[in-house]
């Protein structure tokens, strides 16, 4: 999902993937940077990315990862889904609120 | 380059570009990831390092970026099977009894249950066969098998008024052979005179044509008279499949008939599709429209109303016969007429004993089966077992408990694979055989296909067996802990007692199984060695046979015997190193034609049931038949002289009962041969002893013969004997190959139809007629002989194990002062106390299971205490043997090199 949301902003090559999820998680997630291929072999098998050799900035060759429609489509309904799974966790860690009639 | 292969080499090449492209990234991202720290100051051996660091270990994420396009599980699979495979090419011993003990017992048991199924539970050709009925009458008071056929009356009585039949049809078989086609190449027929409404009771309809034209008026009669419906087959084979034969002219005996229907593939009546049929309208005539003793009688087929019981259908047209057997003027007739006899018509096709036997051959062939399973799972456990520290090893390498066990089950899936195919191969073979052995005498043609779904379910209970004995210690080696069996060295690690107890069990039922199949083969081969010493009461050696295929309708004008049998005689008296020819309507053991008479003594009161045949006076000479009284036929006996027969001496005892001489016997006089008025009786002029005349274990039943010079045309004996059937016997003192193509030129010469006829020799003939028992002897000798071979085998693979697994403990019972002696006892005491545990429960067994074969037993009880002992010790005895061998080799350890192997 982390990998797909990075996608939908810009297309990018693993390397600045795993620099872009690190920083933007304030290096919170620390994961082994290898990690991420077979996840992004997972997406291209489920044709939610597709990736292409192209040169970078820096001047080398790499492969460039971009989200399919297909791709957008799950992102959305995953992070649907993740906020609802979100909010219902929120909900029952929340102190408990004597409720107004009741009291 | 197949397109199946460009495909695989497409998505092979795919995958390897796919592959590349991962290890290139992943490079090319260490890369990246390396010169960014050499330019924040690192060197570059440091920043290599780090950068790996970070990654992670590489080999893996290939690993499992490359896992995302694989099919894991399923090439897992194919590596196993090929380890499989490996493993098998090994110890080709263990595979080899492995796959043959399965197959052996999967072809037993789907070539006896495809027999069984078709010859029991094949499908009719016709609708809702399980409807059809059908119907006789019968006295009240009844011997339980003579059964007497219908008047055209009362079936139009019960036509009327039986509720629980939806409709009847019936037919009446033809006098004789028919023939149908041109005058020069005719073709036997098998030819039914069929009421109107015959088709429509097996619910089949015509494939071509309308059929038989059905006066609705009347249920039974046709509106045409000389018209016929062919079977698939006679349409095929004699017509070759002409579209047009419809309206066309057939010849019938020589009678044109109009084609009026063609009935569809597979409809045949009586049973049997092989042979061609054809059906004609039966004539009803004045005589039809009474009820004495000159009213033909028909047989008859009906179907029940859907619903019915066959129990209801019989109080039924039991309470409507009496009504009707009141009708009858003749006494004895009303007597014959009184109650009704209904049954299945689909149970009339087998008789219960043949089927009942069959279920028990097939039941044997199952039980061999089970003892192939028990016998591979023995060796399967053993070889596990064995194994059990190579499955330590690999735990301790790191494989899972379900990839360990994922290999054992794959490799015997792959033993019961081969297993499978082997044994499908060899059921096709023995249906082959059984094809063969059962011609002769089961009204049924076997295909060769065998039973789909039974083989099917078999190999799949192989599988699961096989695979549950090679999981099973599989699975315990894996959830034991790796550590203590690597330390001790597994094989004497004492591996637990239930798994001994386990496949003691085992053997033990291998035993007893064994032993129920050995018992019922004991008792069969009784069977045959006593069949073999019944005296037949005639010499079966240099006699050859031929069965001719008499073209009834040219002789029923002209005397056959004057026509066609003289000459014929003639001819054949005079081939050389012919001694003596002969001629019967059917001669002993030769099941190819049968008459039978009551005839009613007035004196004692009494009706004797008699075979009635016609022969000629050299066949005496022929068969050297023994006389007890007076003489046989001879020259003395012509159309002229007195109407004269031969009876044999089971006729004389019951036909006059106080007779105590046999020689009083003769002259009697017994029947006319002739209807007319002035003829005289025929006078009784020798007696015969006893001969077999059906089969080996059919006693002998009166019987009375009559010299066919003395037939005339006329009669009604001569259109139902010697203008049918006729047995041509020869007695020749050279051998049959050189005969036998004369014989049959010298019957082309007196008649090209006669060209055809079946010559066998009478030991052949005597051979045939112990024919099921003979089949059933050799299918359970090969049956036990199998079973026994595996039990041995399983003894001995059990004790060999054992042994092996106790060396050290024999070495250390050597070390303290055991004797050889005492060793062997050892091992063999184990060994007896399986067997004769198994040999018991096996006993019981038998017991109870050979009942079932009993219509196949002759001479002999179902409960024969000889054939049980004998059976035990042949079983004691083999046990003996498969466990003196290992005794053998645990009495020969060398101490000292027992104790030092650990």
């Amino acid at each position: 999902m982390m990998i797909l949301e990075s996608l939908r902003r810009q297309p990018a090559h693993g390397y600045a993937l795993v620099q872009q999820i690190q920083q933007r998680s304030n290096n919170l997630l620390q994961v082994e940077e290898g990690s991420l291929y077979p996840a992004l072999q997972r997406l291209l098998k489920a044709r939610l990315v597709k990736a292409e050799w192209t040169v970078s900035s820096t001047n080398r060759r790499v492969r460039t990862y971009q989200i399919t429609a297909a791709g957008l489509r799950h992102l959305e309904r995953e992070i649907s889904s993740f906020e609802r799974m979100f909010q219902g966790i929120s909900l029952v860690l929340k102190p408990r609120v004597p409720s107004p009639e009741k009291a | 380059m197949s397109w199946i292969d460009r495909i695989i080499s497409g998505f092979l090449w795919r995958r390897r570009s796919l592959y590349s492209d991962l290890a290139e990234e992943v490079r090319q991202h260490i890369e990246e990831k390396k010169e960014l720290l050499m330019h924040e100051g690192m060197s570059g051996e440091e920043a290599e390092q780090a950068a790996r660091r970070a990654f992670g270990n590489v080999t893996l994420v290939e690993e499992q970026g490359r896992e995302v396009w694989q099919w894991t599980r399923l090439e897992n699979l194919w590596r196993d099977a090929l380890f499989a495979l490996r493993q098998i090419r090994k110890s080709p011993g263990f595979a080899c009894a492995v796959i043959g003990t399965l197959a052996l017992g999967i072809a037993a048991a789907t070539a006896m249950f495809t027999v069984v199924d078709q010859i029991l539970l094949r499908p009719l050709p016709y609708a809702r066969a399980s409807q059809l009925v059908e119907i006789y009458e019968r006295p009240v008071h009844w011997n339980g098998h003579d059964l007497n056929f219908v008047p055209f009356l009362d079936i139009q009585a019960w036509q009327g008024r039986a509720k629980s039949l939806q409709q009847i049809a019936f037919y009446d078989w033809m006098n004789g052979r028919s023939f149908m086609g041109s005058r020069n190449s005719s073709t036997e027929v098998s030819l039914l005179k069929v009421s109107a409404n015959f088709f429509q009771v097996f619910g089949i309809h015509p494939r071509m044509g309308p059929g038989l034209p059905n006066m609705l008026q009347d249920f039974a009669k046709s509106g045409s008279e000389d018209t016929v419906v062919l079977s698939d087959t006679a349409w095929r084979s004699i017509f070759h499949a002409d579209p047009h034969i419809i309206g066309k002219t057939v010849q019938i005996n020589g009678q044109p008939y109009t084609v009026t229907g063609v009935m569809p593939r597979g409809f045949a009546f009586p049973f049997g599709d092989w042979i061609p049929q054809a059906w004609i309208p039966i004539q009803l005539t004045s005589k039809d429209q009474v009820r004495n003793e000159d009213t033909p009688s028909y047989s008859v087929i009906a179907r029940l109303r859907p619903g019915v019981k066959l129990i209801t259908a019989l109080a039924e047209m039991n309470t409507m016969q009496g009504q009707i057997a009141k009708s009858y003027s003749n006494p004895d007739q009303r007597k014959n007429a009184t109650r009704i006899k209904i049954d299945p018509y689909v149970s009339t096709l087998v008789d219960k004993s043949t089927s009942r036997a069959l279920y028990a051959l097939f039941a044997a062939a199952l039980l061999l089966w089970l003892i192939a399973c028990v016998n591979a799972t023995n060796l399967l456990l053993a070889r596990s077992f064995a194994r059990q520290r190579e499955m330590a090893m690999r735990g301790a390498l790191g494989a899972s408990r379900w990839s360990i066990a994922q290999q054992l089950v794959v490799e015997s899936c792959v033993m019961s694979g081969a297993a499978a195919a082997l044994g499908t191969a060899m059921a096709v073979a023995s249906v082959h055989l059984f094809q063969h052995s059962f011609r002769s005498h089961l009204p049924f043609r076997i295909s060769a296909s065998i039973n789909l779904p039974v083989l099917g379910g078999l190999v799949v209970l192989t599988f699961v067996s096989a695979v549950l004995a090679a999981a099973w210690p599989a699975w315990l080696a894996a959830c034991s802990p790796i550590e203590p069996m690597l330390r001790q060295g597994g094989q004497q690690s004492g591996t637990s007692r239930s798994h001994h107890r386990l496949r003691g069990g085992l053997v033990i039922a291998e035993i007893a199984m064994s032993l129920t199949l050995l018992a019922a083969c004991g008792l069969m081969l009784r069977t045959i060695y006593d069949l073999r010493r019944v005296p037949l009461g005639f010499r079966t050696d240099h006699i050859l046979v031929a069965n001719l295929d008499i073209p009834t309708y040219r002789f029923s004008k002209v005397n056959a015997t004057t026509e066609l049998y003289e000459p014929l005689l003639e001819r054949v008296k005079h081939l050389p190193g012919v001694d003596a020819a002969g001629l019967m309507t059917d001669v002993p053991l030769g099941r190819t034609f049968l008459m039978q008479l009551s005839l009613y003594q007035k004196s004692s009161q009494n009706i004797v049931d008699a075979f009635f045949k016609a022969a000629t006076p050299d066949l005496k000479k022929v068969y050297e038949f023994r006389m007890l009284a007076g003489r046989y036929f001879d020259v003395q006996d012509t159309p002229t002289s007195q109407p004269v027969v031969v009876v044999n001496r089971a006729f004389a005892r019951e036909y006059a009962p106080h007779e105590q001489d046999l020689n009083k016997v003769v002259g009697m006089q017994v029947l006319k041969l002739d209807p007319g008025k002035q003829s005289k009786q025929a006078t009784i002029i020798g007696v015969m002893d006893d001969f077999r005349q059906r089969s080996v274990d059919y006693p002998p039943r009166p019987e009375v013969e009559v010299d066919i010079s003395q037939l005339d045309p006329k009669s009604g004996f001569y259109t139902g004997l010697e203008g049918i059937a006729m047995d041509l016997a020869v007695r020749t003192h050279r051998s049959s190959d050189q005969v036998v193509p004369e014989l049959r030129e010298a019957l082309r010469q007196v008649d090209p139809a006669l060209a055809n006829a079946k010559i066998t020799t009478m030991n052949q003939i005597v051979e045939d007629s112990y024919g099921s028992q003979m089949f059933a002897a050799h299918l359970l000798e090969t049956f036990a002989g199998s079973a026994l071979l595996l039990c041995v085998a399983g003894l001995y693979g059990l004790l060999a194990y054992v042994v092996s697994q106790r060396t050290r403990e024999m070495g250390v019972r050597f070390a303290l002062g055991a004797q050889r002696g005492d060793i062997v006892w050892l091992i063999m005491r184990q060994a007896g106390l399986l067997v004769v545990v198994g040999v018991a429960i096996g006993l019981g067994l038998a017991f109870a299971s050979t009942r079932f074969i009993r219509s196949y037993l002759y001479g002999v009880s179902a409960h024969d205490v000889w054939t049980m002992g004998v059976v035990a010790v042949v079983l004691l005895l083999s046990g003996a043997v498969a466990a003196y061998l290992p005794a053998r080799r645990a009495a020969s350890v060398d101490p000292m090199q027992a104790l030092r192997s650990e």
